[in-house]
């Protein structure tokens, strides 16, 4: 019966509106689903239920992304319609819905359209939540009036009074909060999303307990983290410094104080808007930040935030960065009067304007957690939960819950003091290190709720049933049971709603924990969106002591294993902790006791000592007394005149990195420093640059014909397969795995090698790609009765850790022979060019992202754009740690490396039959040595055979192309115009086979050629000189401080295989394969999708682990 | 404290003006101006030149107000030394002044307590002495203040719907509207200049514009009770002062009726920036030399 989905949607019974989608799409034919599809779609149209309407475009979603593609009678070569993707890209989701179906309507089905409409469903569904999460905080009561106000002069706060009142100096005092940060005792199933809480209130529990910390063996005791003040200054602007970023301005205009990316002070900048201050309706007001403070504080006054977190890593989930913005907002709101109470803790109703003021302080600087984070406001432990939305509220109507939780403080009969210090003596809470982006789980769990999938609709179930557990744990004192059931919680419903929140570093510490500390050991806890970062381990209470110490000399281990595997931001830290049971809490300060953190004062004093004394403005001669005086007097400051003095004086940088310094790495690798400055002047002089990669404008680009390709997506017919398996029992094959490159996307530059990445567990356990790709070589050895040679090419970021990983793992025991092929070239990065980040940012098609996040990146990039101006564009990029510099320079060099560092030779020694190679990249984890499709390539006879798939929306990136008339592969940065793209059915998988005796005439060698280095290097340069070299912009992690870390775009050049193809004296070929052989893992985020439509289990089919 | 209505603390009935709910009405005879404001001890003593065209002390329109209203007693709360300039202020009505000092300048609750004696157990009109009021009817401010407080022989503040952006300048209230009674609210909460973040959490009246709220007019009738209230707070708050009206009002809230209402006309506070301009011109272009004055503003636009 059509219209079925419509009513799981839409049933008012729970066991009907919670079905699992899966369910009944498996059992659904094409037909059927595309009527269903029809159905959902002129329902989420007219449905005028929000939930109803994002439940739908989820189902679609799924529908599209996961079943369809499934049904025997899909299409597989329909083209995308370009203007499709121009309105997808433009936000503008509603047409390119149209423009999809018009093509689905015309030609029917098909895997490229799916793709399409997969991809824009989903986007707008999160959104349709964002939108309605937005207006949400908008119209929270005491909100609202801050989006009505545009002129300064309808200002309505006032600075209390007692922020005015000078002291005999004449410095005004110091208001001061001091915040715990929160911790989430149960793991709540990320039930505290926004969108989640408001559709399923019922299931969105948290328990949440507020901490003091400190570093074990830095600190010497525990305090609230976070401290933020605010005085009153006089001078007519707002000065932000954070203490930790080491950042302080003076902002004199409104425009800047909306400019989050500009520097690092979005989140004091964020607090300012939205404790009030300056009013998130003045933004584009044209209007003077002078007359606004004027009105807020008195005419020639301003006012100056500090913040600081005593030097707590990032990344610890434990919501340091939001309980910090709720604690200035607090700080805003105090000093201002919207809150009664000026020192002391806050009300409850000021608590809750805070979390909602944070809410919306959040979505200012683009960003967002769940409703939970805000919980250091409160003290000691508490059950924040979900509300139904109820007649006045103002998701009434809109949505099943509010948008803002309520939270229950335990009293003594739930959590006694007894249980509470048991707790605290039996907790190890670390920091792994490890650097995440819980962005994409935050969309993953709200899909999955959506979808209901069966594993996980029970997962969720379940959770609630652990918290009954942990609850009843705490009022029985029983820390035993809390561990069990917090360890069951993970290795149970969370990993089985995300996959994604273990990996290979917990799993390995956890393991090693419970083999050291056996019964002692009571239990792990994850906390926040994933693991490897903050964690906590329960311990015996007599063996918490010992935890701490092994827990850090554990995870330094561990890390020191991974940390070419596993982006890390930072060394492994074990915390002291200690519960909160004050919650934020101001004070006042006066006279000489009126002073900043230390930090702000190493920051800032250097500043002031610098400038003549009558050129500072009166106050600031005073704090310069003040501060002296103090240095004199307390013994706490006795460091600061050494600190200042390095400050003021800097040493000299001094290189004595050894041989890990950036010229002992270049010597090292072979740098060509005159090719180096030839490249670098013709990126000067424009002569190269993104806009230059591109084939001339007059290049015609047409899609390939029939004749261009064969077709192998169905199955080879027996002949091909048998031709195979005999070169293969012959002996004339080996596998090449290219695996020099640092995997940018992988981990948005983070430095590490993707091919030791243990991105997924496969056959129970976490693999690397590269044990995946050795499993595969491992069957398909078996095949041809000995083991498969397979050679990995390596680089100078990943030679020595693939060698040092490959032996710890005893090579996965792999039997065949294995090698290893060094690169030879190394490139040195550059400062981009402005043109080229504006060629880039402006003239390419850019994904537009939701309205204020799209803000926060405008502005990110014109900070980027002013950086590469200010460092000098073109200079070579040195200000970061030496391997970070230096770049590899295109797989089109590791073809020429295996000839140039004799491993093709070893290998042809040591199987003198050999006479193909498979080349693949690392991220193609579905290709193998298929005979089938090997007798192909042999029957074919070119010297080089691509395998190609069918497109799908996500494949950017060129692809197969007649190109003036000859088929050939072209690249997406060649592309004459980025429409081109998609009138081509086939992209590049970019695995290759190659006739070693045809590939070696094409560099004009022979066999015994490859004995004459010389003679090979001389081949190598000839033909690279007819290959074009592109430039290209990726992105480069530079880590400081604690756990920070910035992205930095920075030029580099490549050649690349696939250019080959436009040789013409080389015979390539073209073979049409299976998606889930072709299809490549380019970014993390694509590995839910991966391991749910089948991808993951086709390549554990071919695999045969050891 | 039990709730005390006004109309059985009322000595005088002299009218047979039954309440809406039954209540006898009641009678009004006493007024109290608070004028002790250190900053302000001087605008009721500025010369205007009243609707009538004749130059008066602000002082002098306000009290001529409050007598035509029937208002019989009136009670000024000054700073200690100034009865002699506020005597002289006061013109003819002098002699129907009674002068009460604040000794010490201990909020505007303080100065209000300052007058229990004077008040005694009667209900009395309330006023600040820097504001003047131009009624947009034939009744004055004061008289439709009177009226309805009579009738409903409760606490009443006149109010007016305000800006948000004016909020720190003023009391707050968060009420019900009256059914049927247009103008008439149930007051439950007060709160003194209020931050529009609270505003918008505790004072949302139904059918206000958004970001408005209604402040006082400084303007009120209250009930003896609010004398014990006071003296009260008086007492917590020793030398250290700072005892708001507000504060008491919420008391009154929380224990009496408390009504307030819309009144037809305006509330001109001269203690603002151009707030004594702003109150002539009213005054004028409400009186008999409207046109005059009209025709000055007109040349005076031209020039410039």
């Amino acid at each position: 019966m059509p219209g079925q989905l419509v009513q799981i949607i839409t049933s008012p019974d729970p066991a009907v509106r919670n079905q699992s989608l899966d369910a009944f799409c498996h059992a659904a034919t094409l037909p059927d689903l595309l009527v269903e599809c029809a159905e959902l779609e002129r329902f989420r149209r007219r449905s005028e239920n929000l939930y109803e309407r994002v439940r739908a475009l989820f189902f679609l979603y799924a529908i599209h992304r996961f079943h369809l593609p499934l049904k025997p009678g899909m299409g597989t070569q329909t083209l995308i319609p370009f203007n499709g993707y121009t309105h997808l890209l433009e936000r503008r989701f509603e047409e390119a819905i149209a423009a999809f179906l018009k093509v689905q309507n015309r030609d029917g089905p098909s895997d490229p359209v799916s793709s399409a409409l997969a991809v824009t469903y989903y986007r707008l569904a999160i959104q349709t939540l964002a939108n309605q999460v937005r207006s949400s905080v908008r119209s929270v009561r005491g909100n609202q009036w801050m989006f009505r106000m545009g002129h300064p002069a309808d200002h309505p706060l006032r600075i209390r009074r007692e922020m005015l009142r000078t002291g005999e100096d004449g410095s005004y005092p110091i208001l001061r909060e001091r915040t715990p940060v929160r911790m989430d005792l149960t793991h709540c199933g990320w039930s505290d999303i926004f969108f989640l809480g408001m559709d399923y209130p019922e299931g969105a529990k948290v328990l949440n307990v507020s901490i003091d910390l400190g570093v074990h063996g830095r600190d010497t005791g525990t305090r609230p983290p976070v401290e933020t003040y605010l005085r009153v200054i006089d001078e007519p602007l707002l000065r932000l410094t954070s203490v930790d970023l080491g950042a302080t301005a003076d902002i004199t205009s409104l425009a800047d104080v909306f400019d989050f990316a500009k520097d690092y002070l979005g989140l004091l900048k964020a607090a300012i808007i939205a404790s009030g201050i300056v009013p998130p309706g003045v933004e584009g007001s044209g209007q003077s930040l002078a007359d606004l403070l004027a009105c807020v504080a008195g005419a020639g006054r301003g006012l100056e935030l500090v913040s600081c977190v005593n030097g707590i890593p990032k990344g610890s989930r434990l919501a340091v960065s939001t309980n910090l913005l709720a604690s200035m907002i607090s700080l805003c709101m105090r000093a201002t009067g919207q809150a009664a109470s000026l020192q002391g803790a806050l009300q409850e109703d000021e608590r809750r304007l805070v979390l909602a003021r944070a809410i919306l302080g959040e979505w200012l600087g683009g960003s967002g957690g769940g409703w939970q984070d805000s919980g250091g406001v409160w003290p000691g432990i508490k059950l924040i939960e979900g509300v139904l939305a109820a007649e006045g509220d103002s998701e009434f109507g809109i949505s099943r819950g509010r948008l803002m939780p309520q939270h229950r403080i335990l009293d003594a009969t739930e959590a006694s003091p007894a249980a509470r210090r048991k707790l605290q003596d039996s907790l190890v809470l670390v920091h792994g290190g490890m650097a995440q982006n819980v962005g994409p789980i935050l969309e993953m769990v709200t899909e999955k709720y959506l979808l209901r999938s069966g594993a996980g609709w029970q997962a969720r179930s379940g959770m609630l049933v652990i918290l009954d557990e942990i609850l009843s744990a705490l009022r029985h004192e029983d820390v035993a049971a809390l561990g069990g059931a917090t360890t069951r919680n993970f290795s149970g419903p969370i990993q089985t709603i995300i996959p994604w929140a273990t990996n290979l570093f917990t799993e390995t510490i956890i393991q090693r924990v419970q083999g050291e500390f056996g019964k002692n050991f009571l239990g792990f806890w994850m906390l926040g969106g994933m693991s490897g970062g903050g964690m906590g381990f329960i311990f015996d209470a007599a063996h918490k002591v010992k935890g701490q110490t092994r827990l850090q000399e554990l995870m330094s281990q561990t890390k020191r294993e991974l940390e070419h595997a596993l982006p890390f931001a930072m060394e492994p830290v074990v915390y002291d902790f200690a519960i909160n049971e004050q919650g934020t809490w101001a004070d006042m300060l006066h006279g000489p006791a009126a002073l900043l953190p230390l930090g702000y004062y190493a920051l800032i004093m250097p500043q002031l000592l610098r400038q003549e004394a009558y050129k500072l403005p009166p106050l600031r001669r005073t704090e310069l007394d003040k501060f002296g005086a103090a240095c004199r007097a307390k013994p706490e400051l006795r460091g600061m005149v050494q600190t200042l003095f390095d400050r003021l004086l800097p040493r000299l940088k001094t290189d004595n990195a050894g041989e890990a310094s950036l010229p002992a790495l270049l010597e090292r690798y072979g740098f060509d420093r005159t090719q180096h400055e030839q490249i670098r002047a013709d990126l000067k002089g424009g002569r190269i640059g993104l806009a230059q990669n591109r084939l001339p404008i007059s290049t015609q680009i047409q899609n390939v014909t029939d004749g261009d390709v064969f077709d192998a997506t169905r199955e080879l017919s027996k002949e091909y397969r048998d031709a195979g398996l005999a070169a293969l029992k012959a002996g004339e094959v080996a596998v090449v795995t290219l695996a020099a490159g640092a995997g940018s996307r992988w981990t948005q530059g983070a430095g590490t090698v993707k091919a030791l990445h243990p991105f997924c567990k496969l056959g129970g356990r976490h693999r690397t790609f590269l044990e995946t790709h050795l499993a595969k070589s491992r069957r398909i050895g078996k095949l041809a009765g000995h083991p498969l040679a397979h050679i990995i090419t390596t680089s100078y970021v990943s030679h020595q850790p693939t060698e040092e990983f490959l032996a710890r793992e005893k090579f996965y025991g792999y039997d065949g022979p294995l090698f290893l092929s060094e690169g030879r070239s190394v490139g040195l990065r550059l400062i981009p060019m402005e043109r080229d980040l504006r060629f880039m940012w402006e003239e390419l098609p850019q994904q537009i992202l939701d309205e204020q996040a799209q803000k926060v990146r405008d502005s990110l990039r014109h900070a980027l754009i002013e950086w590469a101006k200010q460092a000098g564009e073109g200079s070579d990029y040195t200000d970061n740690v030496p391997l970070q510099c230096l770049h590899p320079v295109g797989h089109w060099f590791e073809i020429p490396n295996l000839l140039r560092n004799g491993t093709l030779a070893r290998l042809l020694k040591e199987r003198p039959h050999l006479k193909h190679l498979m080349l693949h990249n690392i991220d193609t984890v579905g290709a193998d040595v298929d005979p089938a499709t090997l007798g192909l390539h042999l029957k074919l006879g070119g010297c080089l055979s691509f395998e190609v798939i069918t497109r799908r929306i996500e494949d950017r990136g060129g692809g197969l192309a007649r190109v003036n008339g000859k088929a050939r592969l072209v690249e997406g940065l060649a592309m004459p115009r980025e429409e081109d793209e998609f009138a081509l059915s086939y992209y590049n998988s970019n695995t290759c086979w190659i006739d070693v005796e045809k590939m070696l005439a094409a560099f004009q060698l022979t066999r015994a050629d490859l004995a004459d280095a010389n003679k090979v290097t001389d081949a190598v340069r000839t033909l690279a000189l007819k290959l074009p070299t592109y430039v290209t912009l990726k992105d480069v992690k530079k880590r400081w401080g604690h756990g920070q870390e910035d992205i930095f775009p920075v030029a580099q050049f490549e050649k690349l295989w696939t250019d080959m193809t436009a040789l013409p004296e080389i015979n390539c070929q073209y073979i049409a394969v299976p998606r889930l052989r072709g299809q490549q893992l380019k970014d993390q985020s694509h590995l839910d999708g991966w391991l749910r439509d089948g991808s993951a289990a086709y390549v554990e089919s071919l695999c045969e682990w050891k | 404290m039990a709730a005390r209505l006004l109309c059985s603390l009322s000595a005088n009935h002299e009218d047979n003006i039954t309440c809406p709910a039954g209540r006898p009405a009641v009678k009004i005879r006493k007024a109290v101006i608070t004028a002790a404001g250190r900053n302000q001890r001087n605008l009721p003593l500025q010369t205007l030149v009243d609707r009538d065209g004749q130059s008066k002390s602000a002082l002098t329109i306000l009290l001529e107000e409050v007598l035509q209203a029937g208002i019989e007693e009136i009670g000024v709360v000054i700073c200690p030394g100034d009865q002699g300039a506020f005597a002289a202020g006061a013109g003819p009505y002098a002699n129907r002044v009674q002068f009460i000092e604040q000794a010490a300048p201990l909020g505007y609750g303080h100065a209000v307590a300052c007058a229990r004696k004077f008040t005694g157990d009667e209900s009395f009109m309330l006023l600040v002495g820097d504001h003047l009021y131009v009624s947009k009817n034939k009744d004055s401010c004061a008289r439709q203040l009177l009226e309805i407080a009579s009738a409903e022989a409760c606490a009443v503040s006149a109010v007016q719907a305000t800006h948000e952006s004016k909020l720190p300048y003023y009391g707050a209230v968060g009420a019900r509207r009256l059914p049927g009674r247009a103008g008439l609210y149930q007051v439950d909460r007060v709160l003194e200049k209020p931050t529009p973040t609270v505003a918008e959490q505790k004072l949302i009246v139904p059918g206000l514009r958004a970001g408005h709220y209604l402040c006082f007019f400084g303007m009120h009738v209250l009930t003896s009770g609010i004398m014990d209230i006071l003296q009260q707070l008086v007492a917590t708050a020793g030398e250290a002062g700072g005892v708001h009206l507000a504060d008491a009002l919420i008391k009154v809230a929380e224990s009496e009726r408390y009504l307030a209402c819309e009144l037809q006309g305006r509330r001109y506070d001269i203690g603002v920036q151009y707030g004594l301009l702003t109150a002539q011109l009213a005054l004028a272009l409400h009186g008999k030399d409207r046109d005059e004055v009209l025709t000055l503003l007109l040349e005076l636009l031209a020039q410039t």
